[in-house]
């Protein structure tokens, strides 16, 4: 290595100087350098990033991605400075939803430069690194490590006051390698949906950040209730057949306006949990298609409909993590 | 039955236990032997499952020197207890010390079950 400043003697041995360190040693010490050079670089990276959010689930298809480039763009339209790490190593989505589908990253003096999407949000996705997207990353654990250890302590984040974290499904590897390496995590935010089985992978989840000493910052219901509204004639009244055998009975108003939610999973189950567990729930996320429509074109739902209920949705959630990494959160406790 | 948990205004950590005063007037008095014994974390939770694997914990941990913890506030739910020696993983949500204080079982009869690892 160039720029590595270790050399190696032998002790008691007078020309230690001249014959050096074999080829192996040399590699070692290269690795053990650029080891505390990267743990260096994170501890300065946890210092520039004021907020570290990671974003799980213990199950798959709850939105995640969704829910984490959301939270990164809710944030940002609120003015802060935002980041999204993209630590799905095998299914990396976020760059498709940002908008930064096909970009590759820009590399200066061995830093990895992160790619910019809508709102200024910075993004670091393996998705940037893969020849096509149609090429699976199989990758054993240290690989995957160190690929995640780079993207921590590699990339120029600059100040940020918001990292968000986009990890892949499930309690493995990926948020244990994070919250060891990052100092000064925030919290987790748990993504589920209404129905039983995601429900109990989130109670998982919550547990799980006991165990690495993360407290959940709380839970996020998505796919919570999806709206129908249209006209009719005013005041007409009429039902709807429900999931669950239930019937919906909603009259339109005098304009011939109607809209309904329908709970298509179930209703209420994210917020049970998190009472269940005695964690803060955040807020449910309505059922959008809009999202996917949004999520294949590369234009997310809240850049596409600022003022819209989803956007509204996810302030509110902003609003309640923020609520809760508000300074003073131990609500005027004395601790002598 | 929901219930409904009062403030924690201060906690005073003393020699062998803390006090704690809640907005409602009440004081109590937690041993940290019995808050350490009750630590929710996942990996002294299944300890408690079991009566045997329970009572090794508490020798364990009545056989550590006596210290004052730091203390940390989580969001806005929770106090996280750390110690030179022992387990500090656990997240101690205000329920649970309420529960501690109120000299009830925090988990509730409930076993642990080990969902993570």
């Amino acid at each position: 290595m160039a720029d590595s400043p270790v050399t190696i003697t032998t002790p008691g041995s007078d020309d230690a100087a001249s014959a050096g360190p074999s080829p192996q040693e040399q590699k070692q010490m290269e690795q053990a350098y650029a080891q505390m050079k990267r743990k260096m670089s994170m501890e300065e990276i946890g210092r520039n990033i004021k907020h570290k959010i990671m974003v799980l689930s213990g199950k798959g298809g709850v939105g995640k991605s969704t829910v984490s480039t959301g939270l990164a763009l809710s944030l940002a339209q609120q003015g802060y400075a935002v980041g999204i790490l993209d630590i799905d190593i095998t299914g990396p989505n976020v760059p498709k939803m940002m908008g930064l589908d096909g970009r590759r990253l820009h590399v200066e003096n061995k830093r990895i430069h992160p790619a910019q999407g809508h709102l200024g949000v910075k993004v670091i996705s393996m998705a940037f690194l893969l020849e096509d997207e149609d090429t699976p990353v199989v990758w054993r654990g240290p690989i995957k490590l160190g690929a995640i250890q780079q993207f921590i302590g590699d990339v120029e984040w600059g100040e940020l006051d918001y990292l968000v974290i986009d990890f892949p499904p499930g309690t493995s590897d990926e948020p244990l390698t994070v919250a060891q390496s990052l100092p000064d995590i925030d919290g987790m935010v748990i993504v589920t949906t209404p129905q039983q089985v995601a429900l109990l992978d989130s109670r998982k989840s919550i547990t799980f950040s006991e165990s690495l000493k993360v407290p959940v910052i709380g839970v996020v219901e998505n796919m919570s209730g999806f709206t129908v509204s249209g006209t009719a004639s005013p005041g007409s009244e009429f039902s709807v057949a429900a999931p669950g055998g239930k019937t919906i009975t909603t009259s339109a108003d005098g304009e011939g306006n109607f809209s309904f939610t329908l709970d298509i999973f179930k209703e209420g189950g994210g917020k049970s949990t998190a009472e269940e567990f005695g964690v803060p729930f955040l807020g449910a996320l309505p059922f959008d298609p809009g999202f996917v429509r949004g999520g294949d074109d590369g234009v997310h739902r809240i850049v596409s409909e600022p003022d819209g209920p989803s956007a509204v949705a996810f302030s509110k959630v902003v609003a309640a993590i923020l609520d809760q990494l508000s300074d003073g959160s131990d609500g005027g406790l004395e601790i002598i | 039955m929901t219930e409904t948990l009062p403030t924690l205004n201060k906690l005073e950590r003393r020699k062998q236990d803390m006090e704690l005063t809640y907005d409602d007037g009440t004081t109590y008095t937690v041993a940290y032997d019995d808050l350490r014994h009750a630590c929710p974390c996942a990996k002294c939770s299944p300890m408690r499952n079991d009566d045997d694997a329970s009572r090794t914990l508490r020798r364990q941990i009545e056989a550590l020197p006596a210290e004052k913890p730091h203390i940390r506030t989580v969001g806005k739910y929770a106090l996280g207890f750390e110690w030179q020696q022992g387990c500090s993983s656990g997240i101690y949500r205000f329920e649970r010390i309420h529960d501690l204080a109120l000299r009830r079982d925090p988990d509730r009869g409930r076993p642990y079950v080990h969902g993570a690892w």
